[in-house]
């Protein structure tokens, strides 16, 4: 078994690139130095992360600000609303509200990527790099729906119209989808509302996706109720725990993204030699996204993970 | 004693001067001395407890000046925390997460330098003091030390109680428990609502608690087991929709949040007296006061205080109305009226 350290979803963005964005949205900075500063600090996250030993990552998801911004400003049929708690976090997103049949529009998406592959070029070629982007059913299930019949046909248009169209202009071999909505249900905690895409659809959805790029599929806060096959699914190993039939490769959420304690490294280990035997590859991971640390606990906590790299 | 029908009122932050945001900076640098930043935070701490009264706020508060954000002012201040370094609430909003990494002790007051000065310098009778309760401080930092959040909130619970009985003590008349966080995990409201009560315990003054971006129906389940005397609850954020959680609203009374703080367009005056209006079909007027939906510390100062005008004066218009039918007047009640 091989044992792979693995980054999934954002880093914290760095409090020196927060005030460049800030000042660029108040007229006080021009966009090329924005870019600039966008530029620098992914590479020198890609830097550190070459340091830490972390295999497979992603571009820190700098320009984004939720997993979902700024996505929906470029989704045709969406208006962006009022801030909502992401899960129980003290971190909120804006939440799109649906207002007409969804499609995607013109977006710079596709770009970051390739500007993000041409900077790992240049400092740390050999890793391997995901582009991170919603799961249909997260960004359904967060949605707050106006206009679609239920949120199964919001999911389904979503992969459709929204995703597929962007995944394929995506010049990366994997694609992360964002789905912590397959392990942890809304909670009653933001909505009182009960809808629910069936397990059976938002497998569907994914497969469907995953016939256009390898996928990674995220899941956190809980365990996974649904398995999509031929996917590689991430599970939260801190709050949730491994459902059955899953073989092959796996991400393991082993590192708690969520407190500022350190884990050990042996008992990691030691929970990771017993699983070894179900899986081809074990890719070792966060439990979440790591914006809900600060930026040297996260640091710190990547760096344990890239120790337990190896056979 | 009375206040007009319709107190107004805030929920506590409010945007900081620019020229205070930078003593804040050279403080942090080092490069002034610590008399002359209280100084300045004094300083702004008149300037926007003017500015409320002038809006025409009946119970202000001076918006929070002295403090750098909502936890970490009173983390740093009780023993037993330390930080890592800030993480990001949203956008580029970033606060100071602290984690408990020993057994947390009330080793000085909190806030009684901030209800002292506020007292002397207000022309107001009554002023509201906002303070972040147990669970959202248990909640919104990081635990190395307890074995279980409970017991973490609870230690919590009897530090903020030592603090309200002295503020109690000096003159403090009404308090604000701020727990954004209190529904953040369904399964634990309900000892949550234990800490509350424990936070409260052995006093007599008015005790409001603020609650947003929540989902209120859960916590309309709990309404009449809490110890406060007001619940402060942000409307304008949904567009006041789906409000039917209040008829579970019996006895205590409403804060309705009438301001969107999260937008920088100005409400009009008449958009706040008909949110008012419509409340009154769930709450009678004798149990409302009104407020912006949150603090107002995200907005420019100049939207900021034009929101509140507009909000005084969409009060107005309905208390107009109010007067006609005879209702002029509410007695300002405390915990000891429940």
């Amino acid at each position: 078994m091989r044992v792979v350290p693995a980054l999934i979803g954002s880093l914290p963005r760095p409090l020196g690139l927060a005030k460049k964005i800030e000042l660029y949205s108040i007229g006080r900075l021009n966009e090329d130095k924005l870019e600039e500063a966008y530029r620098e600090h992914t590479k020198k996250a890609f830097q550190k992360l070459r340091d830490a030993g972390i295999k497979v990552i992603t571009d820190g998801m700098y320009r984004w600000d939720d997993i979902f911004n700024p996505l929906i400003r470029y989704i045709d049929g969406v208006e962006v609303n009022g801030l909502f708690k992401f899960y129980e976090n003290n971190f909120f997103y804006r939440s799109p509200v649906v207002k007409g049949e969804v499609n995607l529009l013109d977006n710079p998406i596709p770009k970051w990527v390739s500007i993000a592959k041409e900077i790992l070029e240049e400092v740390y070629p050999e890793a391997t790099l995901k582009a991170v982007l919603p799961g249909p059913v997260t960004l359904a299930y967060h949605s707050l729906n106006e206009y679609y019949e239920n949120l199964e046909a919001l999911a389904k248009d979503y992969a459709e119209k929204v995703l597929t169209p962007l995944i394929k202009e995506l010049e990366v071999d994997i694609v992360e989808l964002q789905e912590p909505a397959l392990a942890s249900e809304l909670s009653r905690a933001t909505r009182e509302e009960e809808v629910h895409i069936s397990k059976e659809t938002a497998k569907t959805v994914i497969e469907e996706l995953g016939k256009l790029r390898k996928l990674w599929v995220v899941t956190y806060f809980g365990t996974p109720q649904v398995i999509p096959k031929g996917v590689i699914l991430n599970v939260d190993l801190v709050e949730g725990s491994l459902p059955d039939g899953i073989g092959g490769e796996v991400g393991l959420g082993v590192v708690n993204a969520r407190e500022t304690k350190m884990e050990r490294s042996d008992r990691i280990r030691d929970k990771l030699l017993k699983l070894s035997g179900n899986f081809s590859r074990i890719y070792v991971t966060p439990n979440t996204l790591l914006d809900f640390l600060p930026e040297s606990v996260a640091w710190r906590k990547l760096k344990l993970l890239g120790r337990l790299g190896g056979e | 004693m009375e206040l007009p029908i319709l107190p107004t009122s805030v929920i506590g932050s409010y945007p900081k001067p620019r020229w205070l945001l930078r003593q804040y900076k050279l403080y942090e640098l080092g490069k002034i001395p610590e008399e002359d930043f209280k100084e300045a935070v004094r300083d702004a701490s008149v300037a926007v407890l003017r500015e409320h009264e002038r809006a025409g706020i009946d119970i202000p508060w001076d918006g929070e000046m002295g403090r750098s954000e909502m936890t970490e002012y009173f983390t740093a201040k009780i023993h037993g925390f330390r930080f890592y370094g800030p993480i990001r609430v949203w956008g580029n909003f970033y606060f100071n997460k602290a984690s408990a990494v020993s057994k947390l002790e009330y080793k000085e007051p909190l806030v009684l330098d901030e209800l002292k000065f506020v007292q002397s310098v207000t022309t107001r009778e009554i002023v509201k003091i906002p303070i972040t309760g147990p669970y959202t401080l248990a909640e919104w930092s990081f635990n190395e030390y307890y074995d279980t959040k409970e017991d973490f909130a609870m230690d919590l619970a009897k530090i903020l109680n030592k603090e309200f009985k002295l503020l109690e003590k000096e003159g403090a008349k009404f308090i604000q428990i701020d727990e954004p966080a209190i529904l953040n995990h369904p399964n634990e409201v309900e000892w949550a609502v234990e800490v509350i009560n424990r936070a409260v315990k052995g006093l007599k003054l008015k005790v409001g608690m603020h609650v947003c971006y929540s989902n209120y129906y859960l916590l309309a389940d709990y309404f009449d087991d809490l110890n406060v005397t007001q619940f402060a609850l942000e409307f304008a954020n949904r567009n006041f929709r789906d409000m039917d959680f209040l008829k579970k609203l019996t006895s205590q009374e409403l804060g309705f949040g009438v301001i969107d703080v999260h937008n920088p367009r100005i409400e009009t005056p008449e958009e706040v007296a008909r949110a008012i209006r419509k409340v009154f079909n769930y709450i009678e007027p004798e149990r409302l006061y009104i407020n912006p939906d949150c603090g107002l510390k995200l907005l420019s100062r100049n939207i900021a205080y034009q929101k509140l005008v507009n909000m005084v004066k969409g009060v107005e218009i309905v208390r107009k109305e109010l007067e006609k039918k005879g209702k002029t007047s509410v007695p300002f009640r405390t915990l000891k009226d429940f």
